[in-house]
């Protein structure tokens, strides 16, 4: 159980370090919202998923609920957190920002 | 007399940090806090009033009074944004967009012209245009109503873990808040009407004000919530559990209320037509 759950957090954390990377190197507002709100929740899944293995240790009713609670969290942020990116996205296109191209200085 | 404000201030600040000279230290486990209260609370708090969480029955039992008057300053806030900013006048923007529902084409109405008879076919969009977003809407509508249930599963379980009414209700109307801005403003008032947050509203306040009173008719003192134990048909010490509860509850109502009345007043500039 253990070995499994340090395996997935470490997943969790590749997604993470992969997410905070992209924020900081892509080149425009756009693109930087791409690892934001993909590898975030993935990164997220892996990280709730090992949490709620881990706190299966000891197997009784109180430990099995606050492990649905946390895959509740992950399911409501796979709803909420594409949705939050793409209203984020909407409302730059609306404001008549135009996507970067290649060969453009990045900004 | 800006001069004499400005001394009055400094005055009134240095007075202040004169004041807290004479503060114990910070920490300072010799201090009257650290010495009588606070062990009271650790130590008592279980058998007093059977709530796990110290937190909450420190802010709902031990120190009622002051959540009462927290709960009414968030009235008088309500209150405030609605004197000052509602206009009662009817008078709406020059003109009206509407959109008709299955092709997608918005037709704009001036102030005076007549209505084409067909307007049912037709919704009314706001004049500062957002366009319709499928995706927005329905994910906003799927989590509303989980929003809204995990709020009452906040007010409810306040005694065993964080949360309470404060949290609630604030979570509560944040949900209808968040219909107000994935649709318009129209919808969410639809739902919880003006008059609907003008009744919560004071309604908290006085649930919360109404448990102290009852607990005065029935021999105890104001906020006392053994008294109820009479009429709850329990033990003194789970009445006064169930008395915070029900002191949540109200906490809960009044935040919700006010915060929908807020935003509603802030967001269409008190002409609750079309906003944001």
């Amino acid at each position: 159980m253990n070995i499994i759950a340090t395996f997935l957090l470490i997943c969790g954390l590749i997604f993470f370090t992969g997410g905070a990377v992209g924020i900081l190197r892509f080149p425009d507002f756009y693109s930087r919202l791409h690892p934001a709100g993909k590898l975030d929740t993935m990164g997220l899944l892996f990280m709730m998923l090992a949490l709620s293995l881990f706190n299966l240790h000891h197997f009784s009713l109180g430990t099995l609920l606050t492990s649905l609670k946390i895959i509740l969290i992950v399911v409501f942020v796979f709803l909420s957190s594409p949705t939050a990116v793409h209203a984020i996205v909407d409302a730059g296109v609306r404001a008549g920002l135009a996507p970067w191209t290649k060969g453009e200085e990045r900004r | 007399m800006k001069i004499i404000g400005l001394i009055i201030a400094v005055l009134t600040g240095a007075l202040l940090i004169y004041g807290t000279v004479d503060f114990p230290e910070w920490a300072d486990p010799a201090s009257p806090a650290s010495t009588h209260l606070s062990p009271h609370f650790i130590e008592k708090t279980m058998e007093e009033t059977s709530v796990p969480n110290i937190v909450t029955a420190v802010l709902a039992d031990y120190r009622g009074y002051d959540t009462m008057f927290e709960t009414t300053v968030i009235f008088a806030a309500g209150v405030v944004c609605f004197f000052l900013l509602r206009i009662l006048k009817k008078e709406g923007p020059r003109q009206r967009l509407y959109r008709h529902a299955l092709t997608g084409m918005t037709i704009r109405i001036r102030d005076g012209e007549k209505r084409p008879s067909v307007l049912d076919e037709f919704e009314r969009i706001d004049t500062m245009w957002t366009p319709y977003d499928v995706i927005i809407k329905t994910v906003c509508r799927l989590l509303i109503p989980f929003i809204q249930l995990f709020a009452l599963y906040v007010i409810a379980h306040g005694h065993h873990s964080p949360g309470g009414g404060f949290q609630g209700g604030v979570i509560l109307g944040a949900s209808i808040i968040l219909l107000a801005i994935s649709q318009d403003l129209r919808t969410a008032i639809k739902r919880m009407s003006e008059k609907v947050d003008a009744i919560l509203s004071p309604a908290g306040v006085f649930i919360y004000a109404g448990t102290g009173a009852l607990c005065l008719l029935l021999g105890g003192n104001f906020l006392d919530y053994s008294a109820l134990a009479s009429i709850l048909h329990v033990d003194p010490v789970t009445a006064r559990s169930h008395g915070i509860l029900i002191v949540e509850i109200g906490v809960g109502v009044a935040v919700m209320a006010t915060l929908i009345w807020i935003y509603n007043n802030v967001s269409s500039a008190g002409k609750y037509d079309e906003g944001l």
